[in-house]
């Protein structure tokens, strides 16, 4: 049962991610009083890129044809493990939440590496960028989760999510305060306005993905919406946990999968919302914002610390 | 036992044969490869037979000095020092059966002499049993590198040399100081009689801090570890690979040895768990921060050595912490976790510097801005390189994972059960840690992406080939071990786990259920096959999808998009690209080193002091001792000149003198 859970949803994830981006796509054109495309427009993309030439330069090597399904597979992975229906996690070994940590570190080598071999100026540039958010964004990311492993005793996303869900938390505040620093951390991963740094349109060209096309192109697009998706699961499967299916019967999942696509929903919706009334921030500025998170971060361990 | 004295016996024939066969240089390279090949082959049979019975065994030899019996322990602590050093030194013969050849003219038999004096001094540094014997092999394996660093008789390379030399010494001064005291307190140098007695809370102490502080001048932690990026590119890149992949960790090993074992009978204090929890924390950052700043390939991976001695110090420092708050579980679990990373740093480090030095080999170049595209020329290489560069940067399911993930670990453990300023230490830890790993993929990305990927930005990186067949197996060997010491991790752990039980005389931990790592005091598991399995599947079967799937055929002839300019290799992404980022958001961090380096040149600057003190005071010397007794002589001299007058009749008039005074003594003595 829990690999049939596990596969459903990688499943899901591959099948629901181009429709989480193309409605965040439809909202961006309503609030811009557009008709804009329609909510399924990213999967007639992602149909027309695979009947397209796949190209890449001629200096690249095996790393710029690889990282698509490198940074796809990864995501699949991650997709088992993180308690997504379920209150466990469907393959347990992998819900560790340094596993995922290192396993986000995995597709962001392979991310920027890629960017430097194609050999384009404006991906290398894009590359380098994803690389140091990461470096803002991980202390915090770290901190927070810190504070929830001392709390909750544990470094198990589902065990987390678990005593969450009971209210049974030593430090209630230091958690709260913890929450909203790991969801800001997680904003700035998502790659959306204000922090569109990496893949940055209108300044770099899109990035790392500048120099891909076709079926490349298309995979690797499908693997950014599912990073996405993967990184708002992890928040809600360790600070909003409840509706999660706590028995492995048919009628429990599917309430648990109506449930985690509710909060899905919200969460994006709001996610977008926030994205289409902001202006990028500039580059060079962005370690004020993350600053920011880390003494956000740093404040709820004091709080934890104090047992509060 | 009887293995180990054969290797080194082994290495001392055949250094002194390479140093008797210098005039032939080629041959001289053969027998000292091929000595070294062989000692270091049966050194890690000792090693691992120590590593499995981990209890201990050893001899004694009387020697011409009473006080220093030549005794000699293998346990578990240093057998696994000694599998980690000799699995390297086994790589970097092999690889210099072809590497050595760009040394040809420099003295190939100096070389095959150094360095299998160093390696087999290195090996005796670690198994001694007596602090006398341990001073003088720790002082020859300090020299016999020294020379290694300087052999190319380069202005950087002497320079680098000369700081490692200080340094090597102010870290020998505070051992050998520590070491007295602890003769003096017991009467005897024998390490078995250190182990036994109770120095006190204060003279323990200050007896770990001298050992912290020596130990850490050779293990390149910071503040101590400026020499360690300008000593050791300098030497002979398989060197290089045994000094930061090996050498260093005997500074680890030291402060293991002088905190758990030798002041065993005096108890560990939480302050040195703290202590070492700290500047484990500011090496790793600072180390990985300042590589990132490097444009030379050595240089960085030198760099890189301090941070990962941080993430060694991590370890132990929070085993320290567990012994002494009394949670003999977590501290079995840290030091294992810390033990883990001396295995794997010593592996993958050792793997870049040969990649580096393969990429300097057939460039002739170290810096990384004129590199690019070599994964097109030397794909073994390449693909070695890429190996190390995600075992070193923490990559799951890779060696470095598993003892970060250790480390990881038994901070989140330590922290439940510790008093709220502990807790803070090691939250401070913990995040160090976590910027450290995302520097660390940075770092890497740059270091391969710059050299190995997009297209070749000289002449040089354009005619590379890939390197003779020795030098691959080198690093193909490395590699193999760093994935193996990874996926097969539930297999390794738990055999450390028996080593650092051995060393803190605890029981032994549960790290690994069948496939699973596992943490028993939060009961975390993880498991580094079943993710070495998945992720194949999972990346396998988009690619396939895409060959079922995709239609429009594939094409790589095209030049990068270039604005609409035509396409000049000036454009992409190189090191400095990297560096002025980093610098920019990470700008206090650059702000320290200028203070440290300050402070090294302060050294420097008082060695040299000491030096035109000594040179001065030695003119002194002479001005009032040698010239005095020299002007002293030469105007006697002149005075005899006087009463030889060169006529016959004086002198008889002296003789018949001469025989009056003889006479008239004669008679007094009578």
């Amino acid at each position: 049962m829990e690999i049939i859970v596990a596969i459903l949803q990688a499943l899901l994830l591959v099948l629901l991610a181009p429709l989480f981006s193309g409605t965040s796509r439809w909202l961006r054109a309503k609030m811009h009083t557009r008709r804009g495309p329609s909510i399924f427009q990213d999967y007639y993309d992602i149909a027309k890129l695979f009947k397209r030439q796949d190209v890449h330069p001629a200096c690249s090597s095996f790393v710029h044809t690889w990282m698509p399904a490198i940074f796809l597979g990864t995501m699949l992975l991650l997709a088992m493990g993180i308690p997504m229906f379920t209150a466990a996690s469907p393959i347990p070994l992998l819900g560790d939440i340094i596993l995922v940590l290192y396993l986000l570190a995995l597709t962001r080598f392979f991310f920027s590496l890629s960017a430097i071999d194609s050999g384009d100026a404006y991906a290398g540039h894009g590359g380098v960028r994803e690389l140091i958010v990461g470096v803002l964004v991980e202390p915090s990311m770290m901190l927070a989760l810190f504070v929830m492993g001392l709390t909750c005793g544990t470094t198990s996303i589902a065990v987390m999510g678990q005593s969450v869900a009971d209210l049974s938390v030593a430090a209630p505040v230091g958690v709260i305060v913890a929450a909203i620093a790991f969801f800001l951390a997680c904003y700035v991963e998502l790659g959306k306005l204000p922090f569109d740094l990496a893949e940055a349109e209108q300044e770099l060209q899109e990035g790392p993905l500048s120099e891909y096309s076709g079926p490349s192109l298309a995979m690797a697009k499908m693997a950014l919406s599912m990073k996405q998706t993967i990184i708002i699961a992890w928040f809600i499967a360790i600070f909003l946990p409840w509706g999660a299916a706590t028995e492995l019967t048919v009628p429990a999942i599917l309430l648990g999968i109506l449930f985690f696509l509710i909060k899905m929903a919200v969460i994006f919706f709001l996610c977008s919302v926030f994205e289409n009334v902001v202006s990028r921030v500039r580059y060079k500025l962005v370690g004020r914002q993350t600053w920011c998170i880390v003494a956000l971060a740093a404040f709820a361990f004091v709080l934890c610390a104090l047992g509060l | 036992m009887d293995l180990l004295l054969i290797s080194v016996f082994v290495s001392v024939v055949g250094a002194v044969l390479s140093l008797l066969l210098s005039k032939k240089e080629d041959t001289a390279k053969k027998v000292a490869c091929f000595f070294g090949t062989i000692a270091s082959a049966i050194a890690v049979i000792a090693g691992v037979g120590a590593v499995l019975d981990p209890a201990g065994v050893s001899v004694s030899f009387a020697t011409p000095f009473s006080f220093a019996d030549f005794s000699i322990m293998l346990n578990g602590l240093n057998g696994l020092l000694l599998v980690a050093i000799n699995i390297l030194g086994f790589a970097a013969w092999i690889y210099g059966i072809s590497y050595f050849d760009e040394y040809t003219g420099m003295g190939l038999g100096a070389i095959g002499f150094f360095m299998n004096a160093f390696i087999a001094s290195m090996n005796l540094v670690l198994t001694v049993d007596n602090a006398f014997w341990f001073l003088v092999f720790f002082e020859l394996m300090s020299l016999s590198s020294y020379f290694l660093v300087i052999i190319e008789q380069k202005p950087a390379s002497i320079r680098g040399g000369f700081l490692y030399l200080v340094m090597a010494h102010i870290g020998f001064m505070g051992i050998m100081i520590g070491f007295l005291i602890m003769a003096a307190q017991t009467g005897s140098f024998e390490f078995a009689t250190f182990r036994a007695h109770d120095f006190g809370p204060i003279l323990g102490s200050v007896c770990f801090v001298l050992a912290f502080v020596g130990f850490g001048c050779k293990a390149g932690m910071f503040p101590f570890h400026s020499w360690l990026p300008q000593a050791h590119p300098a030497a002979p890149s398989n060197v290089s690979a045994l000094m930061s992949g090996g050498m260093i960790k005997i500074g680890v090993f030291g402060i293991v040895k002088v905190g758990l074992d030798l002041l065993a009978a005096t108890g560990v204090q939480l302050w040195w768990g703290l202590l070492i929890l700290v500047i484990g924390a500011l090496s790793s950052v600072l180390g990985v921060a300042y590589a990132l700043g490097e444009h030379d390939i050595k240089k960085l991976l030198a760099y890189h050595s301090v941070e990962n001695i941080g993430i060694i110090l991590l370890g132990v420092g929070i085993g320290f912490m567990g012994l002494a708050l009394n949670q003999p579980v977590i501290a079995g679990l840290a030091l294992m976790a810390g033990l883990y990373h001396v295995l794997n740093h010593a592996m993958f480090k050792g793997l870049l510097f040969l990649g580096a030095g393969s990429v300097l080999y057939t460039t002739g170049s170290r810096n990384m801005e004129i590199m690019g595209g070599l994964v097109h020329a030397m794909p073994v290489t390449a693909m070695c390189f890429l190996i190390g560069s995600l075992a070193i940067s923490a990559i799951p399911p890779l060696n470095g994972f598993v003892s970060e993930w250790f480390i990881y670990q038994s901070m989140f453990s330590i922290a439940g059960v510790a008093t709220v300023a502990v807790k803070f230490f090691v939250a401070f830890a913990a995040v160090s840690l976590a910027i450290t790993g995302a520097l660390a993929v940075t770092c890497f990305v740059k270091a391969y992406g710059v050299t190995f990927l997009g297209s070749p930005r000289s002449e040089a990186a354009k005619q590379a080939r890939e390197v003779p067949a020795p030098m691959r197996f080198g690093m193909v060997v490395l590699a193999v071990i760093c994935v193996l010491l990874g996926i097969g991790a539930p297999w390794v752990a738990p055999v450390m786990q028996g080593v650092a039980a051995s060393i803190l005389s605890a029981s032994t931990v549960v790290v690994a259920e069948g496939a699973t790592l596992v943490n028993p005091v939060l009961g975390s598991a993880i498991s580094t096959p079943l993710v070495a399995i998945l992720l194949i599947a999972c990346v396998l079967l988009p690619m396939a999808a895409k060959q079922v799937l995709a239609h429009g055929g594939e094409a790589s002839d095209r030049d990068p998009w270039a604005c609409g300019y035509a396409l000049d290799p000036g454009m992409p992404v190189i090191a400095t690209t990297f560096a002025t980022e980093v610098k920019h958001f990470l700008r206090p961090i650059y702000a320290a080193r200028t203070a440290v380096v300050a402070k090294k040149d302060a050294f420097v600057s008082g060695f040299n002091a000491l030096v035109r003190g000594a040179g001065k005071a030695e003119g002194f010397a002479d001005k009032y001792l040698v010239d005095t007794v020299a002007s002293f002589v030469s105007w006697l001299g002149q005075k005899a000149q006087r009463i030889e007058g060169g006529n016959f009749r004086v002198y008889i008039v002296y003789i018949v003198a001469a025989l009056v005074f003889f006479l008239v003594l004669a008679v007094l003595v009578k």
